[in-house]
């Protein structure tokens, strides 16, 4: 298992189509993902525990990952999070 | 609610025209509510069944859902399909999934049962946010709580599809899947409390014809089904339980509405010439690609304004070149002929931009927007650039930046464009060699440099909403102050005078794009002050093109030459006003009901 921190910059913070984009991410690994703030910890692949979480503009994610493909994995969602879910579209 | 008898009053809702036209009707108030399930046991041998049953509601579901983003990319274009894309994931939420079965065995509950109260735990941990805007974003999750519980009870439609007779839509907010089921030959109109001009509502509206206000804030509280209702998609005004002498008074506005729309229809397929051949470009402000069809349908000359923000906001993440070229190329492609101004990124002031991070400033609109933005994004504007770029290869493309106020940034942003051609061609890509750059003048501080800035540019096009605001030092959404905001001050006429001055000595041509021409006073002012083009909002357009076409181009410049020796904008309107009862009395159907 490995564990990396972000903070969120988006200005809204991750609201339901936000979250949707890093379960979209999550869901390209196969490892166990989940995602951590203020103690709440949830799957990264539900898109409704994510947005769930009320990641807040300036929030500190912890993001774990958990088999195979776990580095990558990781080192995706914290780029993501971090380049303000830009990733997606370039 | 024991109100029911006390007699009805009438009360006058104001609130943002959103798609012309009066309309008259019961209203429909659609329900908002979530629906009531009943906590329903089952037996140990119907639980398989039960699980079954919630597959297949979350099946049927997911075609309901489909088809309605198929519809909506029809009905209004491929980008209001995206937005229900986050429904589908929440549909296909494991955790949603798991629950809920989970539920259905442990408690021995119905499925609607089970799914209601695991989407009640999960509402519970929204509620517990303590950013307020993230609190709010649950309407995504309820709307499909309505969804599969609507097909897992087995009701048949409810809600707006139940419409039967014609009558006003009242709503809080429309949703994509409020409106999916709705035939709207039933729809007089549509009215809601939350939303602007770009919401769901409004450009549905628009695109089917049907009158609408938005942003009525508390309108629905007060409307009961079957309250008559009158709206005013002109003027944004919403009467409820009118009397006599009200329906009275709106049949008559609606009648004149008609005559004038068919009268203005006519003119479609004319050009906007002066009665002694004085012509002026008569084009288009959208917001969106699919509102070219509108643009096309009421006879303007291309786009003069194709802003480009809510392409940007409506997104979570940044749009891509490729993205942002195709959506620009589908516009262009469908009028080559047509000049079509793209203006770059105008975020800030009153526009939101939850993609760029916190830009909470204590002053927006005197602080980081428009091409000050934009020149220190590069990253942004050069993909936006090389996307306008492409895009110019498919017809007659300019490019325009706002919110200049001083010469450097014109260079820089000149220098940045040479750069992205030269790019784009080594990378071999077609562009429109030709593309002309222009510049908004909505900043007094352009205006004092305009001669400056002509020498740099192809063209300048005049943002009154702006100009006025800053010119007059006015913000007018105070209420103290908002009497000072006028399009008619002597102010704003000198400036549009040096502007025009300016440009036509240095050759290039100058345009307007805010509201002004939308007046009467407006435009019969702009086109004595020479101005060369026109762009509003499409449905105004032949209301311009009737009064350009009713004078000479000599008497509006007489009429610029006395009034920009007067000292108040009352004495201004005033003299516009006498000149049109005097000499062109068939202009008095366009002044306000006061004048005329």
């Amino acid at each position: 298992m490995v564990v990396g921190s972000v903070r969120v910059k988006n200005k809204n913070g991750i609201h339901l189509r936000l979250a949707g984009e890093l379960v979209k991410g999550a869901t390209r690994f196969r490892s166990h993902i989940t995602v951590t703030k203020d103690g709440q910890e949830v799957d990264a692949k539900s898109i409704l525990g994510v947005a769930g979480l009320g990641a807040e503009c300036g929030a500190e994610l912890v993001i774990k990952t958990d088999g195979e493909d776990e580095a990558e994995a990781l080192a995706y969602l914290v780029d993501l999070v971090d380049n303000q879910f830009a990733l997606e579209s370039t | 609610m024991n109100d029911a008898k006390a007699e009805k009053k009438e009360i006058t809702f104001y609130g943002i025209p959103a798609s012309p036209g009066i309309a008259f009707g019961e209203a429909f108030v659609v329900n908002v509510e979530d629906m009531s399930v009943p906590e329903e046991h089952v037996s140990v041998d119907q639980v398989d069944d039960e699980i079954r049953k919630f597959h297949e509601a979350l099946e049927q579901t997911e075609r309901e859902i489909k088809k309605l983003v198929r519809s909506l990319e029809e009905e209004i274009g491929e980008e209001h399909g995206k937005i229900l894309d986050s429904h589908r994931m929440i549909l296909s939420d494991e955790l949603f999934r798991n629950e809920t079965i989970k539920t259905i065995k442990e408690n021995k509950v119905t499925a609607a049962f089970a799914l209601n109260t695991v989407l009640d735990k999960v509402l519970a941990t929204f509620a517990a946010i303590k950013d307020e805007y993230l609190k709010e974003r649950t309407e995504d999750i309820r709307d499909v709580r309505r969804r599969v519980l609507r097909n897992l009870m087995g009701q048949q439609a409810e809600g707006l599809s139940n419409l039967r007779r014609k009558a006003v839509v009242v709503a809080r907010s429309l949703t994509p899947s409020d409106t999916a089921g709705l035939n709207k030959k039933y729809v007089a109109a549509f009215i809601t409390d939350a939303g602007g001009s770009t919401s769901h509502a409004a450009i549905l509206a628009r695109s089917q014809g049907i009158p609408s206000v938005v942003g009525l804030n508390d309108m629905v509280k007060h409307v009961k089904p079957y309250d008559q209702l009158i709206v005013d998609g002109i003027t944004g005004q919403v009467v409820l339980n009118p009397t006599a002498e009200t329906v009275h008074l709106y049949r008559e506005v609606q009648a004149r509405y008609r005559e004038l729309e068919k009268e203005l229809l006519t003119l479609r397929d004319f050009p906007a010439v002066t009665l002694d051949g004085h012509s002026i470009e008569l084009s288009a402000n959208i917001e969106t690609a699919d509102e070219v069809a509108d643009v096309m349908s009421h006879g303007a000359h291309g786009i003069g304004l194709f802003r480009t923000e809510y392409f940007f906001i409506t997104r979570s993440a940044l749009p891509s070149e490729e993205e942002q070229y195709r959506y620009y190329a589908s516009v262009v492609k469908r009028i080559p002929a047509d000049p079509v101004i793209i203006r770059t990124l105008d975020v800030g002031g009153d526009k939101i931009a939850r993609w760029v991070g916190d830009l909470r400033e204590a002053n927006p609109f005197m602080g980081w927007r428009g091409i000050r933005f934009t020149l220190a994004r590069k990253d942004i504007f050069r993909t936006q650039l090389r996307a306008i770029f492409r895009a110019s290869a498919h017809g007659n493309v300019k490019i325009m930046f706002p919110m200049v106020s001083v010469l450097d940034e014109v260079r820089s942003a000149k220098q940045l464009c040479e750069e992205v051609k030269d790019d784009l061609k080594r990378e071999r890509y077609q562009i429109g060699e030709n593309a002309e750059i222009g510049i908004m003048i909505e900043t007094p501080s352009a205006v004092a440099i305009a001669d400056l800035l002509a020498r740099e540019v192809d063209f300048f096009s005049v943002g009154t909403n702006d100009l006025i605001q800053y010119a007059l030092a006015v913000d007018r959404g105070n209420a103290k102050i908002s009497y000072l905001y006028d399009v008619l001050h002597p102010s704003i006429l000198r400036l549009l005078r040096d502007t025009v001055t300016a440009a036509h000595k240095h050759k290039i041509w100058v345009g307007i794009c805010g509201e002004m021409p939308g007046s009467v006073h407006g435009a019969l002012l702009l086109l004595g002050l020479g101005l060369d083009e026109f762009s509003a909002a499409s449905y105004l357009i032949p209301t311009i093109k009737k009064i350009v076409r009713s004078v000479t181009y000599d008497e509006a410049r007489a009429l610029v030459r006395k009034t920009l020796t007067m000292g108040t904008a009352r004495e201004v309107r005033e003299h516009v006003e006498r000149f049109i009862h005097e000499k062109r009395p068939e202009l008095r159907e366009f002044l306000p009901e006061a004048a005329s």
